[in-house]
């Protein structure tokens, strides 16, 4: 009955091996003071989502999105490919729209590990009835890049980073 | 012809734009509950108007690792954006004095959130935006033909919140309502508007910048912080980094200021411009965020403005309905009578009908139309004409083409014509349209007039058949015009049972008592309504109201009906009357003195007002009889008023008690300082009596304004200080 044994052993074992995989990786994740200055358009305020893309170039996770209003989210296309299908909750990380000529400093989080292996930061813009920038601003997520300003192509006109 | 253009302008927008309206009235009334449901929470513990921003900062500063930023909203509230020791990033309320949390940031309610994406943007968007915009804009727009059709009906601009005329419920309130709504609604469409020209960018650009500000001793230190007080700050942003060219900014009512971290000298500073500025009131207006009282007034504008679209389109329905009526049965060239009417609100087309079926059914050839399609006829005989007065002494909506036409219209043959013009005597402009309209047709040749110009005040049906009698009689005809077709108030006529009644005095006058059978709610000046039996004309008679009974005072006439009727009436009887609000001779509402002068008879209503009038109302009251023992009857009313200081003064002149003869206008010429200060004070004078009484008093009182007060007694008429109701 050596074969029974075994049957038997086989759902204890994938049990462990479940219950072993379905403890989420513990990650370190940290801070980081993120302001935003956009230029001065007129019309509604932006929605900017910032999104954390693989060395591959894909959607990885959102890290912020600022814009509360739901029925706008399909016009910043491409992360709604993204965001759409998977649907991940963002309710903590939702902040509101910004103006033209505005800052707003938020915090977001980005896990310790992404640092320096070729991921990217990617913040994508649109305005109600204008356009649509895919990448504002986008930039490798090394430690030399979260200390510093870049700029942006669209409507934002700086992104500056700082690791809390 | 204008007020035809914006009345007509007000439905058509009104038309138009209904349901939108309807739907942001309805979204409007759920939405000024979120800044009031706002306001009711607790976060502003400390008044932020002796809290100053370097307090602040201080014990944020001491409390948390980091400080990003500070809110300061509309409610008072102070929100600040913090990382705590264990890292964390927080948002919430805290206490400006102390730093602590007091709670978390407030979320919108899901229900509010529904109702601002449907009030601004009905779920569609863009789109959406626009057709709101668009709607709110002819919400402006009719409000303001609302503002001149009100200005138009009360006479001018200077006259906008006098006194609106009842005709019936939905008229009277679509204007009172309208009166002060408008205010309110003026400001929610404007901002509404200035809202969603800046949604499309349709404003100029803002291109305000940071202008660098020369450092001055006095501003170094963060004396800035120490001197604003935290009720002036919008929002503070805290220094990004440490680096020296991150500085506060710190956002106030019209500028933003940069402070230099370090130093604490205003760096820069950025003025908002004049569109900013518009944007940030325009959403306070139009929201009512952080004032309790103004999303009242937001949230009552808004039941308004359904009580508009309501009461409106029940006018509308109403005229539309009136007007259908008429079906003519022969052309204009066969008919022999022609009915032209001049109607605005339709009451005046149902008195034409009425005579219209009356010809019909008396086997007559005739034709009814509008006074503005006036033509020629061919075979017409007879021209009457119906016509009501609007506003100002102006042509109703149907008939403003009407004199010009007259002059331009050729007829064939010679044509006899009757004016019958409709109005109300409250307004100043009596039947001035139908007087117009009887002289214009009297200057044409081929017109005759059959009979003088006949009025009739407020669709008295009674004046009505007056002149259906006469003008019948001339043409020996005779007509039946049923009451039915017209459709004025009824009066509501009652039981009423006699309780009490005095014996006739010197004058042959008494005193009757009554009790209505129904609850019946009047005021002392109301009038009583009697009928007798087999009569068809009414009697009128100015009433007292003493602990909800009705007392009146008649003289019997030898041969008057009505008065020997109510003379044999006795006690315990029952009769049939009305009562009518008379609301011009009401006792006056805010008032600190009154004079009451009366002769004879006239008294009866003041025996009501001296009982029932406030404490602290002055009433002297002047009466002139005949004999001392005139008074006897109402001795009893008199001297209880007296004794229960309900009246302050009461003089009497009695004409033939001495050889010359005394009138109460001789009495009142002695009192000119009491006249004429109540006059100056705003105070009112009540007048009440025969005619013959009225005339001198009033020539008594003109004497006194003038000498006094430099001034016509028809000044103080106009204004209502001095009313009247005379026999």
């Amino acid at each position: 009955m050596k074969l029974k044994k075994i049957l038997l052993l086989i759902p204890a074992f994938l049990l462990v091996i479940t219950a072993l995989f379905s403890f989420k990786k513990y990650t370190e994740t940290s801070p980081y003071k993120c302001m935003i200055q956009m230029r001065n358009y007129t019309g509604e305020g932006a929605y900017v989502v910032i999104s954390l893309l693989n060395p591959k170039g894909e959607y990885e996770e959102t890290l912020y999105v600022q814009g509360d209003d739901d029925e706008w989210y399909f016009d910043i296309t491409e992360w709604w490919n993204f965001q759409g299908k998977k649907r991940a909750d963002i309710d903590a990380i939702t902040g509101a729209t910004i103006s033209g000529g505005e800052r707003s400093i938020s915090v977001i989080r980005i896990d310790n590990d992404k640092l320096d292996k070729g991921y990217k930061i990617r913040f994508e813009t649109a305005v109600e009835d204008q356009d649509y920038h895919k990448d504002d601003v986008e930039f490798e997520l090394t430690s030399e890049n979260v200390k510093s300003k870049i700029e942006g192509k669209g409507f934002i006109r700086y992104v500056r980073m700082m690791p809390q | 012809m204008t007020i035809s253009i914006w009345r007509y302008s007000h439905l058509t927008l009104a038309i138009s734009s209904t349901l939108f309206i309807v739907l942001a009235s309805i979204t409007g009334i759920i939405l000024a509950f979120e800044p009031i449901s706002n306001k009711l929470n607790p976060y502003d513990i400390v008044n932020i108007d002796n809290v100053s921003v370097a307090e602040t900062i201080d014990v944020l500063q001491k409390n948390y690792d980091e400080v990003i930023t500070l809110d300061v909203d509309e409610n008072g509230f102070v929100a600040t954006n913090v990382f705590l020791e264990n890292g964390e990033n927080a948002t919430f309320y805290i206490n400006p004095k102390t730093g602590e949390k007091i709670g978390d940031i407030l979320e919108k309610k899901p229900i509010f959130e529904f109702a601002t994406s449907l009030h601004r943007s009905l779920f569609l968007k863009s789109t959406g935006r626009f057709i709101i915009g668009f709607v709110s804009f002819l919400l402006f727009l009719i409000a303001i033909t609302g503002i001149i059709l009100i200005a138009k009906r009360q006479g001018g601009f200077s006259k906008f919140f006098t006194k609106v005329i009842k005709e019936n419920f939905n008229q009277y309130y679509h204007i009172v309502v309208g009166k002060y709504a408008l205010i309110p609604i003026l400001i929610i469409t404007i901002t509404g508007v200035y809202l969603s020209l800046e949604k499309f960018s349709l404003l100029p650009k803002d291109k305000s910048k940071h202008i660098e500000i020369l450092s001055e001793a006095k501003n170094t230190d963060f004396n800035i912080f120490k001197t604003t007080k935290l009720s002036e700050v919008e929002k503070i942003e805290f220094p990004f980094s440490t680096d020296e060219e991150d500085y506060y900014y710190i956002k106030l009512a019209d500028k933003e200021i940069a402070v230099h971290q370090i130093t604490g000298q205003i760096i820069s500073e950025k003025k908002d411009s004049f569109f900013t500025l518009g944007s940030y009131y325009s959403l306070l207006l139009h929201t009512g965020k952080g004032s309790f009282l103004w999303s009242l007034i937001l949230l009552l504008a808004c039941f308004a403005i359904l009580f508009f679209i309501f009461s409106g389109f029940a006018m509308t329905l109403k005229r539309t309905q009136k007007k259908s009526k008429i079906k003519n049965k022969f052309t204009k060239d066969e008919a022999e009578f022609i009915i032209l009417f001049g109607s605005e609100t339709g009451s005046t087309l149902s008195f034409a009908n009425s005579f219209y079926k009356a010809l019909i059914a008396a086997k007559k050839t005739a034709f009814i139309t509008d006074l503005n399609n006036f033509t020629s006829y061919k075979k017409a005989k007879n021209i009457i004409v119906f016509t009501a007065t609007y506003g100002e002494g102006d042509a109703p909506i149907n008939a403003t083409k009407f004199i010009k036409k007259i002059n331009t219209t050729n007829q064939h043959q010679s044509i006899n014509f009757s004016v019958i013009a409709f109005g109300s005597k409250e307004y100043k402009h009596y039947c001035k349209f139908g007087m117009q309209v009887h002289a214009s047709l009297l200057l044409q040749e081929k017109f005759k007039a059959v009979l003088p110009i006949h009025k009739v005040n407020n669709q008295s049906f009674i004046e009505f058949e007056q002149w259906v009698l006469a003008w019948s009689s001339l043409h020996n005809l005779d007509l039946n015009i049923s009451k039915e077709d017209i459709k004025i108030p009824k009066e509501k006529e009652q039981i009423f049972t006699v309780l009490n009644k005095t014996k006739n005095n010197i004058d042959d006058t008494f005193l009757i008592e009554l009790k209505p059978s129904r609850k019946t709610k009047f005021k002392s000046g109301d009038l009583l309504s009697i009928t007798p039996k087999d009569e068809t004309r009414n009697r009128l008679y100015s009433v007292a109201k003493i602990n909800k009974t009705i007392l009146l005072s008649v003289k019997r006439h030898e041969f008057g009906f009505c008065s020997n009727f109510l003379n044999n009436i006795d006690i315990n009887d029952k009769l049939v009357a009305s009562i009518q609000p008379n609301k011009n001779f009401h006792f006056p509402k805010k008032t600190q003195e009154v004079i009451l002068i009366a002769n004879g008879t006239g008294l009866a209503p003041f025996l009501g007002m001296m009982n029932t009038k406030k404490s602290k109302t002055k009433i002297h009251l002047f009466w002139g009889g005949r004999t001392k023992e005139s008074l006897d009857i109402y001795k009893k009313q008199i001297d209880l008023s007296l004794k229960n200081k309900t009246l302050t003064s009461f003089y009497t002149a009695f004409s033939q008690a001495q050889k010359n003869k005394v009138y109460i206008q001789d009495v009142i010429l002695s009192k000119p300082e009491l006249i004429a200060n109540t006059l100056k004070n705003g105070n009112h004078i009540m007048i009440c009596g025969s005619l013959n009484m009225y005339k001198g008093v009033l020539k008594a009182l003109n004497k006194i304004t003038k000498e006094q007060l430099n001034s016509t007694v028809d000044k103080f008429i106009e204004n209502n200080q001095i009313k009247s109701d005379c026999y």
